[in-house]
């Protein structure tokens, strides 16, 4: 992890130095959100040098994230609004992962398990523990930050690190079609954060 | 005999709808239309929909999420569309016109009854 930041500044400072784009602001903000998914396993280049069958692992292990986090608001939120919510990502994201499924099934294709959906399952294990001990208001800012930041770190990894290096045009325009969802929930998020405040 | 019977009916029958016809041209004209909107990336297209009473409108949804068409005070709803899926409601005088998606609260739209 250390090695990578050191690598991560020197890429920013030499690039930033050549043209200053915002566009790889962006890519190299998605790759150090990517970096601290899967810490020192491996390097942002290593994500980008990924397969499409790691890339379909790393989404679909994320979708059952947030259906795992949506059960746990189920069970444990009173908030008519929280309780709807994760009812949609339930319903969404089991949407994306049948069509992704369908998509592999067709292309005679099986998700590679990897480093990164590891690093992503082990942390998503640590926030439902402690998740699954808060009660009430506290439990529901909780959900609907974490919901947010979730959704933010994920939909960047995928849109700056993901999509740019997906060799099949059909994973491709599925990982599009998921994107748009994502960002629709990041705004819904966006709006329950506020409302829990 | 009996069929005899039934076909002069019918004749007549079909005359006195003539008749209706031509005597109120006004009400003969009005047809009822079905009217499309997609669902497609989170939006309602088109997001304002002119209709008339009795009209159908049929939902389609493109999206791979599911959505919903439903009245802002629920009085009336598409129920849960998924990936391909359409529902109709047929418009009615009294009908609520701005509705939204019960699972995209975001997603809105309305409808111009005339």
């Amino acid at each position: 992890m250390v090695a990578f930041k050191g690598c991560y500044a020197l890429v920013y400072r030499t690039y930033m130095r050549e043209t200053g784009g915002l566009l790889m602001k962006k890519l190299i903000s998605a790759l150090a959100v990517a970096a601290a998914f899967i810490g020192a396993q491996a390097t942002a280049q290593d994500i980008a040098n990924m397969s499409d069958t790691e890339f379909a692992h790393i989404a679909y292990t994320a979708d059952n994230i947030d259906i795992r986090y949506a059960h746990l608001a189920l069970a444990l939120s009173d908030n008519p609004e929280i309780k709807k919510f994760a009812k949609t990502m339930i319903s969404d994201h089991e949407a994306v992962n049948e069509a992704a499924l369908e998509l592999l099934a067709k292309l005679g294709a099986t998700a590679q398990d990897n480093a990164v959906s590891q690093a992503l399952n082990e942390r998503a294990d640590n926030i439902i523990n402690e998740f699954s001990q808060l009660r009430g208001a506290a439990f529901d800012k909780a959900y609907a930050e974490n919901e947010l930041a979730y959704h933010q770190e994920v939909n960047a990894l995928v849109e700056g690190t993901m999509i740019p290096n997906i060799d099949n045009a059909e994973v491709k325009a599925l990982f599009e079609q998921g994107l748009k969802i994502f960002k629709a929930h990041e705004k819904h998020a966006e709006m329950m954060v506020k409302s829990v405040q | 005999m009996c069929s005899d019977f039934s076909r002069r009916h019918i004749l007549i029958a079909g005359a006195a709808a003539s008749v209706a016809a031509l005597t109120n041209p006004a009400k003969a004209e009005v047809r009822s239309k079905i009217h499309d909107v997609r669902i497609k990336d989170f939006v309602y297209v088109p997001d304002t929909l002119h209709v008339h009473v009795g009209d159908t409108i049929r939902w389609i949804n493109d999206d791979l999420a599911p959505h919903t068409a439903t009245a802002l005070e629920f009085g009336w709803d598409t129920g849960e569309l998924k990936r391909g899926e359409s529902a109709e409601v047929v418009v009615s005088e009294n009908m609520e016109t701005a509705y939204f998606c019960v699972f995209h609260p975001h997603m809105k739209a309305q409808l111009v009854i005339s």
